[in-house]
């Protein structure tokens, strides 16, 4: 007995270690950086919730979709055209708007989309994407005078008399809003819920044949995770300061899709690794190798797979596993 | 009416140009289950390449084509044989696996031959025009209509009477029979995996006519060929013919009635064919 309750003590260590950790150090790095080490973090948070987001639908429920940025770019837009036709910059309006505009995108082509399965739910959600995409292309309402896209987003204003938000102060509240999401969306796929969902993936059929409504359940999946891609979208158009159609379109539906593919597939925090490793190498590699970087990024997309398959989360994992064993931390 | 003669031919000739796009990509995906997001990429080095042979080195236009083909072929052949032939039934690694391809061969184009557009180029004997209805039209855009029925009867030829083409249709049906008769499917998916990416080559010279050769070919012809894919379904040439002329034609009339809509006519035509046959116009199911 007192082992068995050891047991679980070191084990339950074993999984809260490197989340505190993780959040220890996003906590005070801040502390350490410069102002553009700052916006890079604050950049690398927005995109770890955008690809968790995604995870929810396709490592979860195993829906590939290729339309994930209309989510995203849906709470982008909604701040950047608050801030334009109407010159609202209060978050408390901006942001639950934007949430709102996405959740109803992702109702909207989740009727349409889970009218198919496989390959083809990929092809449609990539064609309701690149819509969205035109739509933002072409209609002038939609763009700030003389350009496509919006500029002139500035921080959010926060409503609190004599406080106005810098870099620094940004970069905390993202982390909030990142941390509130983390502990929702590891409700979400901990809970009954989210258990039907691996079992809609593993075995589609069965589930149905057992009394599951495996439509809902992948309609609700697609949905909840289109209200966070919009939180994520509603963060990146305050971090940007400018949306363009390309954020509703195939280029950035693509990025959640390599960071939750790369850092490992339906895993809880696979996706945020995925995330770090792609804004990391994109930056340095653009830094150091201008040239060179789409080559450096696209060569780490093939060692991946090749070397790594299950994700780089997935092999870090192992080897803390490991490590955590021989150091006696928990009894192998 | 002329008006109407000048768009329709316009529509044809760059919707042969997308069905020699999508029907590689097409083939692959129904045959082998194989996402290959690189297809756009192959059909840039092919651009490349040829627009090296005919217009650098002055060689025939012809020539240029099979240069073109063959090297995106090559590149293919040794995609497959190296690392997609591990990832079987594996879709998630292969979108990441030739998504990143997409990246490296635009950057390795961008290596070699340097960043600016190349102009659109043909043979000397296309250049020029001749007139219908009392109107000049290139000769170029007829050629290239020609040319792609001639490629898409081959194709068609290939798939539907041939034994390559049942084996290739077996192994969609049953894969497991198909071998299980002794057939050898790894050679089989080689060989189309092969000719797939020989005719997006192929394809980079021909449409270089419309499109241009340019670094970012790679992922504009990705998204065309997504959305013939689309409208034609998945798997089959007739699909992907029938898919690149609609698209084609649409999007011609649809810059010629709505400028300011370029690519919304486009995109609509997705939708609605999505809504009302979600596995497109000839798709099979898969």
């Amino acid at each position: 007995m007192v082992v068995a309750n050891r047991r679980t003590d070191k084990n339950s260590i074993m999984t809260t270690v490197p989340y505190l950790a993780g959040a220890l150090i996003l906590a005070i790095i801040p502390l350490f950086l410069s102002r553009y080490g700052q916006g890079l973090m604050t950049r690398f948070l927005i995109f770890a919730l955008f690809a968790m987001s995604y995870n929810v639908v396709f490592g979860y429920a195993g829906l590939l979709s290729l339309g994930h940025a209309a989510f995203f770019g849906a709470g982008g837009y909604a701040v950047a055209l608050l801030k334009l036709h109407y010159n609202v910059d209060l978050f408390w309006i901006t942001a639950p708007f934007g949430l709102l505009l996405a959740t109803f995108v992702a109702a909207l082509f989740g009727i349409v989309a889970l009218r198919v399965t496989g390959i083809y739910f990929l092809l449609v959600t990539f064609a309701l994407g690149q819509m969205l995409y035109s739509l933002a292309w072409n209609v002038k309402w939609l763009s700030s005078k003389g350009m496509q896209g919006i500029t002139g987003i500035n921080l959010p204003d926060l409503g609190i008399p004599g406080f106005s938000l810098d870099t620094t102060s940004f970069y905390y509240m993202v982390l909030i809003c990142f941390i509130i999401s983390c502990i929702l969306l590891y409700r979400l796929v901990r809970s009954p819920f989210g258990l039907a969902l691996v079992g809609i993936r593993e075995d589609e059929s069965r589930m149905e044949a057992v009394g599951y409504n495996v439509w809902l359940y992948k309609y609700t999946a697609l949905v909840i995770s289109g209200a966070f891609a919009g939180i994520a979208g509603v963060l990146f158009a305050y971090y940007n300061f400018f949306v363009s159609p390309n954020h509703l379109g195939i280029a950035t539906s693509f990025l959640p899709m390599v960071m939750a593919i790369m850092g490992g597939l339906g895993t809880f925090l696979g996706p945020v690794i995925g995330a770090a490793v792609f804004i990391f190498v994109e930056t340095f590699a653009s830094i150091f190798l201008p040239q060179r970087w789409p080559l450096i990024l696209g060569g780490l997309f093939v060692l991946t797979i090749m070397f790594a398959r299950e994700g780089i989360g997935v092999y870090l994992w192992k080897i803390w596993e490991k490590v955590s064993h021989r150091y006696g931390i928990v009894e192998g | 009416m002329s008006w109407f003669v000048i768009n329709l031919l316009n529509g044809v000739s760059y919707g042969m140009v997308l069905f020699l796009i999508a029907s590689g990509m097409s083939i692959v995906l129904g045959a082998m289950g194989i996402t290959n997001l690189a297809h756009g990429a192959f059909y840039m080095v092919g651009a490349f390449v040829g627009w090296t042979v005919a217009v650098k080195l002055g060689a025939t236009l012809g020539l240029g084509i099979l240069a073109g083909g063959l090297a995106a072929g090559l590149v293919g052949l040794a995609m497959e044989r190296g690392l997609l032939r591990h990832l079987y039934k594996q879709p998630n690694e292969q979108v990441l696996l030739t998504f990143g391809f997409v990246y490296i061969l635009s950057n390795v184009c961008l290596w070699v031959w340097g960043g600016w557009p190349r102009m659109p180029f043909t043979a000397k004997f296309l250049t020029g025009s001749f007139e219908i209805m009392g109107r000049a039209y290139p000769k170029a855009r007829i050629a290239i209509i020609l040319f792609g029925l001639i490629l898409g009867v081959g194709l068609w030829w290939l798939q539907d009477r041939t034994r390559m083409g049942a084996i290739v249709r077996a192994g969609m049906d049953d894969k497991e029979t198909t071998m299980g008769l002794g057939i050898n499917l790894e050679l089989a998916f080689a060989v189309i995996f092969f000719i797939s990416s020989f005719i997006a080559g192929a394809a980079g010279v021909i449409g270089a006519q419309l499109l241009g050769v340019r670094t970012d070919l790679g992922m504009e012809v990705l998204l065309l060929a997504l959305i013939v894919i689309i409208v034609g379904g998945v798997g089959s040439i007739q699909g992907a013919l029938l898919g690149g002329i609609l698209i084609g034609v649409i999007d011609a009339f649809g810059k010629a009635l709505f400028p300011q809509m370029a690519m919304f006519t486009m995109y609509l035509t997705m939708i609605i064919v999505l809504i009302v046959r979600p596995t497109g116009l000839l798709g099979r199911k898969i």
